[in-house]
């Protein structure tokens, strides 16, 4: 119900007064306030940022590789990040994008898988439910046009069953026997998809191992923003293993013989 | 029962007039009224175990738990009102998370069981509110080691090396007195821990009861689980045979 | 040396909430059955994000939904339309009518007309009255009943290709004859198949594999699904609808 006779019977004009009934009344607002309504500002763009993932499935389950460096613009400024997370028993996340919304969504992580574990009824949180959960945050914040500015991968091994997915900063999902996001999607995925598709079931460990150390590898050459200490993750029916930093080995020798890399000659 | 029928008893914000507040020794008549539970801080883990009085045949097995999980490192064990006993650790658990998500570490169980204090006196203060009908033990292993610690319905919160609540708190007291806690690993502690349980339960009064424990320790990688079932029959199996000779 | 001309004046720069995910529907009723069909290939410019991700969605016994466009929406749109359907289930015993499923679809995306769901949806299955329909919307809802639709990347291809066989648009039939009202079956999975084949070796960003559904109406025989390569039924019962999958593969490159 309107209390004030002047709005009754028109509409309601704030800024102009129609029927010259001065003065409009200007009510006051009594409703939540938001008091920084003016100045709540959204992720506009990443600013300290990771490069590729790489995952694959192989015989045993699921394995993923990602580089330490986490890059401001072309800046490499923090060479020590571990962008391979894991998330309870059976699950492990790789990011790339934005750092710092990484850190956030491991907090969400760390936090939900805290609270699953407090319920003590029996269920765990594997992979399919992690990605489930993940991109409905993602698909959440992309829709108030506040992102969270990443490519993640979603690796897992839970009841016998594989499980690899990817989502991003829009929400949009998918799943492959090969993943690579960033980069890596135009550099790797080619030679991942050469290597895996038709041999999900065959690739032993030690060939996946070497199938992404080598697409690793391509990708400290070709990616700027890469770098040649990485760690590799595997999910298998043992658990989740992820391992030290690792060193790329990479040789350049090559280059001498090429004009304009090496000492100039005619 | 003095204070029946003086006035002074109605509400939590007013004190008789030798000052004090009946509805908080209402509220532990409410505690005196259930199962023991008991809790060990030893060496290098915290072990706690709950009587868990089966008041009716038709309940599964396990259901109606007494001892929850706060956190990774962190357990409860509760005396009393079933349903204020997951209200309080509903409570606990959100201190948890709000000590991790403003320190970005873990809780220790000190601050945790001084926050459940600060929240149990709040409901010895005013009329509109009746204070929580139950006695907390709370356990974990954090970065000072193993502690243990109760809550009690004044709000009153101190630090133990063993602890007993409920019905049968004063013999499980005088059992766990004999004990050499500080030198006792949690393994063995959930063997005694069982026994004091078997040992406090009234056969006459109640018939039936399950036995709830769960350890946090060294063993179980600082994680508040429960006692695996191979080693909680085992340790039902050697209470039984000690209360026999205990008679 | 960037223009710093345009770099003195204040720039805005904003998030782009949608993307494109390429990929093509389509669907074509028949007189007593309906076909819905749709690539699995999920693209986002030149990559190939992966060569299987459904686009096509069994509802209820007789309705089946194509969505196509912005992935995310896509599926987002999905979940909520089929959790409406729960509840219309758990509230009245009964699936939902199709044309109540299509009233629905419209409101749905009408709702989210000022930050519209990015995403093309087809509607197949069987009415009431036992007889095949197609529906086809627009992002925001505005919606028709057609004899069939093709909509996506290769729409453009598609579309023409339809009016042509279906509507036989720029066809004049023999000398005392009439164009059929219906086409049968088989004629229609022919139509359907060479749609695709031919948009995945026209259009990159169609390819990789089909599925297409098809919806009889209660009561009709199976007749003109004889003998189809890879055919799977998913219901349960003879004595309602049936729906039926078909999946072929289409070129990977």
């Amino acid at each position: 119900m309107d209390h004030f006779p002047t709005n009754w019977g028109r509409p309601r004009n704030d800024a102009f007064d129609a029927y010259g009934t001065h003065p409009i009344h200007q009510r006051p607002y009594n409703g939540p306030k938001d008091a920084f309504a003016d100045g709540v500002q959204h992720t506009q763009q990443p600013i300290v940022t990771g490069t590729s993932v790489l995952a694959i499935k192989y015989k045993d389950g699921i394995m993923m590789a990602a580089d330490n460096l986490a890059s401001y613009g072309s800046l490499a400024r923090f060479k020590d990040v571990q962008r391979l997370c894991p998330v309870g028993q059976y699950t492990v996340i790789g990011a790339g994008g934005d750092m710092s919304d990484f850190q956030y969504i491991q907090h969400i992580m760390e936090e939900l898988t805290i609270d699953e574990n407090s319920a003590q009824d029996g269920h765990e949180l594997g992979p399919v439910e992690i990605h489930e959960y993940m991109s409905q945050v993602m698909y959440a914040r992309r829709s108030k046009m506040d992102p969270l500015w990443n490519s993640l991968i979603i690796g897992g091994f839970k009841d016998g069953k594989r499980f690899l997915s990817y989502v991003d900063l829009l929400g949009t999902t998918y799943s492959a026997s090969t993943l690579a996001t960033g980069y890596g999607s135009y550099i790797a995925q080619p030679l991942l998809r050469k290597a895996v598709e038709g041999y999900e079931d065959i690739l032993t460990e030690e060939d996946a191992r070497k199938v992404l150390e080598n697409s690793m590898r391509v990708l400290f050459y070709r990616d700027a923003r890469s770098l040649n200490k990485y760690q590799i993750a595997t999910i298998t029916s043992a658990g989740v293993n992820i391992s030290d930093s690792l060193h790329l080995e990479t040789s350049w020798s090559f280059a001498e013989g090429i004009r304009g890399y090496g000492a100039q000659t005619q | 029962m003095t204070s029946i029928g003086t006035g002074y008893d109605l509400s939590a914000s007013t004190y008789s007039p030798d000052g004090r507040i009946f509805q908080v020794e209402y509220a532990n008549k409410a505690v005196e009224n259930s199962g023991t539970a008991i809790g060990l801080r030893v060496k290098d883990g915290v072990v706690l175990a709950v009587e868990k009085l089966v008041h009716s045949k038709l309940l599964v097995p396990g259901a109606n738990r007494r001892i929850q999980t706060i956190d990774r490192h962190i357990g409860l064990a509760t005396a009393g009102l079933l349903a204020d006993g997951r209200s309080i650790s509903n409570r606990a658990r959100d201190e948890g998370a709000s000590i991790r998500s403003t320190f970005h570490e873990q809780a220790t169980v000190k601050a945790i069981s001084q926050r459940l204090g600060m929240f149990a006196q709040a409901y010895t203060l005013y009329s509109s509110v009746r204070p929580f009908g139950i006695s907390t033990i709370i356990g974990g292993v954090d970065k000072n080691g193993p502690s243990l610690y109760i809550i009690e319905p004044s709000g009153v919160c101190l630090g133990y090396h063993g602890a007993a609540v409920g019905k049968g708190r004063q013999l499980a007291k005088t059992e766990l007195e004999k004990l050499k806690l500080s030198e006792l690993s949690t393994r063995e502690a959930v063997m005694e821990a069982a026994r004091i349980i078997y040992l406090v339960h009234d056969d006459n009064k109640e018939k039936e009861f399950e036995l709830e424990m769960s350890w946090i320790g060294s063993e179980t990688n600082n994680l508040h689980v429960p006692v695996p079932s191979d080693l909680l029959k085992e340790a039902e199996t050697k209470a039984k045979d000690a209360l026999e000779n205990f008679e | 040396m960037p223009d710093m001309a345009a770099l003195a004046h204040p720039q805005q720069r904003q998030f782009n909430p949608y993307s494109e995910n390429g990929g093509t529907i389509l669907a074509i009723a028949g007189a007593d059955f309906s076909v819905i069909a749709g690539d699995t290939r999920q693209s986002e410019g030149y990559s190939i994000q992966t060569r299987y991700a459904p686009k096509v969605f069994r509802l209820t016994d007789r309705a089946v939904l194509a969505v196509n466009g912005f992935a995310a929406d896509g599926n987002m749109f999905v979940k909520k339309v089929k959790q409406r359907l729960e509840w219309y289930r758990h509230a009245h015993a009964k699936d939902m009518p199709l044309r109540a499923i299509a009233r629905l679809i419209q409101t749905m995306l009408y709702a989210r007309r000022f930050f519209p769901y990015y995403v093309y949806n087809i509607l197949g299955g069987i009415e009431e009255d036992g007889t095949g329909a197609v529906y086809s919307f627009d992002p925001v809802g505005s919606y028709e009943r057609e004899a069939c639709r093709a909509a996506g990347a290769a729409s453009s291809l598609v579309q023409p290709f339809l009016d042509n066989q279906i509507y036989f648009k720029n066809q004049r039939p023999a000398a005392g004859t009439s164009h059929p009202a219906h086409l049968p079956l088989p004629t229609v999975l022919s139509i359907v198949i060479d749609s695709f084949t031919s948009a995945t070796e026209r259009h990159i960003e169609v390819g990789d594999g089909l599925e297409m559904y098809v919806v009889l109406a209660k009561g009709r025989t199976l007749q003109g699904l004889e003998g189809i390569r890879g055919m799977q039924e998913l219901t349960a019962t003879e004595d309602g609808e049936r729906v039926f999958i078909v999946r072929r593969d289409l070129k990977r490159d």
